[in-house]
């Protein structure tokens, strides 16, 4: 019954999102933007070398797009009073909770499946094939801990007052430890190739956080959706 | 028992602790052998203060871990003056921190990790104060700042952790000389300082609690009155 | 009895209420609400807007927490045991609940799946007929006319089959063509189903009721069995609602 459900939230969701592209839209045209001005911000000149800047670029672009995305997932919720609907049925809080955090997850991996090539063009000298599969797992496990966290603080936020406000204010604030290790991580990647000792403390890290916040998520969301 | 721990008495207390730990500082513990010299003695109140201030947001975290299965507002009024003073407590610590760093490396500012840990921590419980202030409904507003609260509180350590072994190996960890071992009569001192600003906390706490309540029973008497 | 003169009074009861409390942050909004329903029953409330109807209904359907007082629906404590609650209930609220970029189909389909339906495709096609939307299947609900909107709303709230049916004003921005069909299928699912409905519709909700309320300030102020003439609620009404509202 659960995952019948589970994959009902999902579906619905990603139906949604692939017919109206309002989130997916909005969340590709921030990150190309931010792209071309970070060109503009870091280096105009042909010659400057970007590439010690390259994880911490990209993770912000994802983060900001993220955050864009997060708010509107439960503003649809929200907005028709389908989140009544939802709520009426027989459906464990925590199974919304994984619904919404994959679908989330979903929509941020096409962002980037889509934006990491470009991004690559525009700032990337030297090639990392080598490393892609190691560059994929980083961006699994920290897009794991911003669809967590994002999901859940995003819940608490749509029900407030100054809700698309909110949400960056509470959101960015935990999630720099994942920004850094995925920062350093994929520079290091992008710079000299993956050094396995560091990407091994630092993959190591993102996994553990995801899994103590997913924990933190399970435990309380049953508090932040309900009422 | 009731006296002992009254505001009042623990203000003495930690009053007196603090007094003594004061010129212990001064007159009894050696100057720092190392460059910093007598600049050192700040870290009798400034790794105190920091340690309070944690202290503080884990007296939160357990009352929001109260607060969500037995919505008693004494719970909620626990958590919301423990993470106010531990904000305060936070502020304190950048400040000292900073100073100290003036005065023994002639920088205001440098990017390790427990000064930085603390200027994440203090957007992060900011973030707190944001969160309860624009949840219009009393019930819904506690519930959501004890679920942040909790969250927060994890994110603290993980937060340290980061900033201390993620970081592209660019900024080496200063060793404080709370690192190493400390002599006999350092490490009295210490402690003295530290008993008392423990006691400080757990005042500031009583009293705060107790304005906070007698709020809390003038608004109801008023709504009474009026509605 | 009811409207049709079948005796009740054996009837297991479906919805009993004790001392319900409701406050949101300092303004109560229910002060102690006591009633019961046997299974079968159609009860009625009326009163002025902010009374609480609706906050009752919501407790009732599991949406808000009780704050004092008991509530079991069902058979199931609303606070203890809310799932098997949320299985035999279905509200039919002010908004239509439908997710506005989805089919009529994918949004039923939906909430079968939410409820666990075993005959999903064939229950689905049932209710679309049965409110005469079967044309626009596949249209997102967007396109549709508010009526459509309300049509679909009452298949998605019956669509499980829940015992207990709560309608909030259910006949507002009701086409009449869409009034017919409501009322065709609450006559059809009379029998073994029970209901909780507020209304402002005053004949629509005498001629259904087995019991009637009127709420107001969060408590009940006048209970009656059915069969209240016109004339005698009105001046009921105004005797026991102290603010100047409208009927």
């Amino acid at each position: 019954m659960g995952s019948r459900q589970f994959m009902a939230i999902l579906r619905k969701d990603l139906i949604r999102e692939l017919r109206t592209r309002e989130m997916l839209v909005s969340m590709f045209l921030f990150v190309m933007l931010a792209l071309v001005i970070f060109h503009y911000a870091f280096g105009v000149d042909e010659d400057t070398d970007l590439t010690s800047f390259t994880g911490g670029m990209l993770w912000v672009t994802f983060i900001f797009s993220a955050l864009l995305g997060l708010n509107r997932s439960f503003a649809q919720e929200k907005d028709e009073q389908c989140l009544d609907g939802l709520l009426l049925c027989p459906v464990d809080r925590v199974t919304i909770f994984f619904a919404k955090m994959t679908g989330n997850l979903v929509f941020l991996l096409i962002i980037q499946a889509v934006s990491v090539p470009v991004f690559t063009l525009f700032f990337i000298e030297r090639s990392y094939l080598a490393d892609i599969g190691l560059f994929i797992l980083v961006l699994l496990l920290a897009d794991l801990g911003i669809c967590t966290i994002g999901t859940l603080l995003a819940t608490i936020s749509m029900n407030t007052r100054a809700r698309d406000l909110l949400l960056p204010i509470v959101f960015l604030p935990l999630i720099v430890p994942v920004l850094i290790a995925a920062t350093s991580a994929t520079t290091g990647i992008f710079a000299d190739g993956a050094d396995l000792g560091d990407l091994a403390a630092r993959l190591g890290f993102l996994a553990a956080f995801d899994a103590v916040f997913m924990v933190a998520a399970y435990g309380t969301y049953d508090f932040a959706i309900g009422e | 028992m009731k006296k002992l721990t009254s505001a009042p008495a623990l203000f003495a207390a930690a009053g007196a602790f603090l007094v003594t730990g004061l010129l212990l500082a001064f007159l009894y513990a050696p100057v720092d052998a190392s460059s910093m010299g007598f600049s050192q003695k700040i870290f009798y109140y400034h790794a105190p203060i920091a340690e309070t201030a944690l202290v503080a947001f884990g007296i939160a975290f357990v009352a929001a871990i109260l607060y969500l299965r037995d919505p008693d507002p004494k719970w909620d009024r626990l958590s919301y003056v423990s993470v106010r003073l531990g904000l305060l407590f936070s502020v304190m610590v950048m400040i000292t921190g900073m100073i100290w760093g003036k005065a023994a490396w002639d920088a205001w500012w440098a990017w390790e990790p427990r000064l930085t840990t603390f200027l994440i921590v203090c957007f992060l419980y900011t973030a707190y104060f944001v969160l309860r202030q624009v949840v219009e409904e009393e019930s819904r507003r506690a519930t959501y700042a004890a679920v942040f609260a909790i969250v927060a509180f994890i994110d603290v350590p993980i937060t340290f952790f980061a900033t201390r072994y993620m970081p592209e190996g660019l900024h080496p960890v200063v060793i404080r000389a709370g690192d190493s071992g400390m002599e006999g009569s350092m490490f009295l001192s210490f402690m003295i300082s530290m008993a008392g600003m423990t006691l400080l906390l757990a005042a500031l706490v009583r009293a705060d609690v107790a304005a906070a309540r007698l709020k809390d029973e003038i608004d109801d008497l008023k709504t009474r009155i009026g509605g | 009895m009811d409207a049709s003169g079948r005796d009740l009074s054996d009837a297991p009861l479906e919805i009993e209420v004790d001392g319900l409390r409701k406050t949101f942050g300092r303004r109560e909004v229910l002060r102690g609400l006591s009633f019961s329903l046997e299974r079968g029953g159609f009860l009625v409330m009326f009163g002025p807007n902010g009374a609480g109807k609706t906050t009752t209904l919501r407790v009732l359907a599991t949406l808000l927490t009780a704050g004092r007082g008991s509530v079991r629906v069902a058979g199931h404590d609303v606070r203890e045991d809310p799932m098997p609650v949320r299985r035999a209930v279905g509200l039919i609220s002010h908004s239509p609940m439908l997710y506005l970029d989805l089919t009529a189909y994918e949004n039923l389909r939906f909430y079968a799946d939410m409820y666990g339906l075993e005959d999903r495709e064939e229950r689905i096609t049932e209710l679309l007929e049965r409110l005469e939307l079967s044309h626009r299947r596949y249209d997102v609900v967007r396109t549709f006319s508010k009526g459509m909107r309300q049509r679909l709303a009452i298949a998605r709230a019956i669509l499980h089959r829940p015992r207990v049916l709560l309608l909030d004003e259910p006949h507002s921005g009701l086409d009449p063509r869409a009034v017919d069909i409501l009322d065709g299928l609450l006559a059809e699912i009379r029998e073994e189903h029970t209901f909780v409905m507020v209304t402002h519709h005053i004949e629509k909700g005498l001629e259904l009721a087995t019991r009637l309320m009127i709420v107001d300030g969060g408590k009940i102020v006048w209970e009656h069995g059915a069969g209240v003439a016109r004339e005698t609620f009105n001046a009921v009404y105004r005797e026991h609602v102290q603010e100047g509202s409208v009927l």
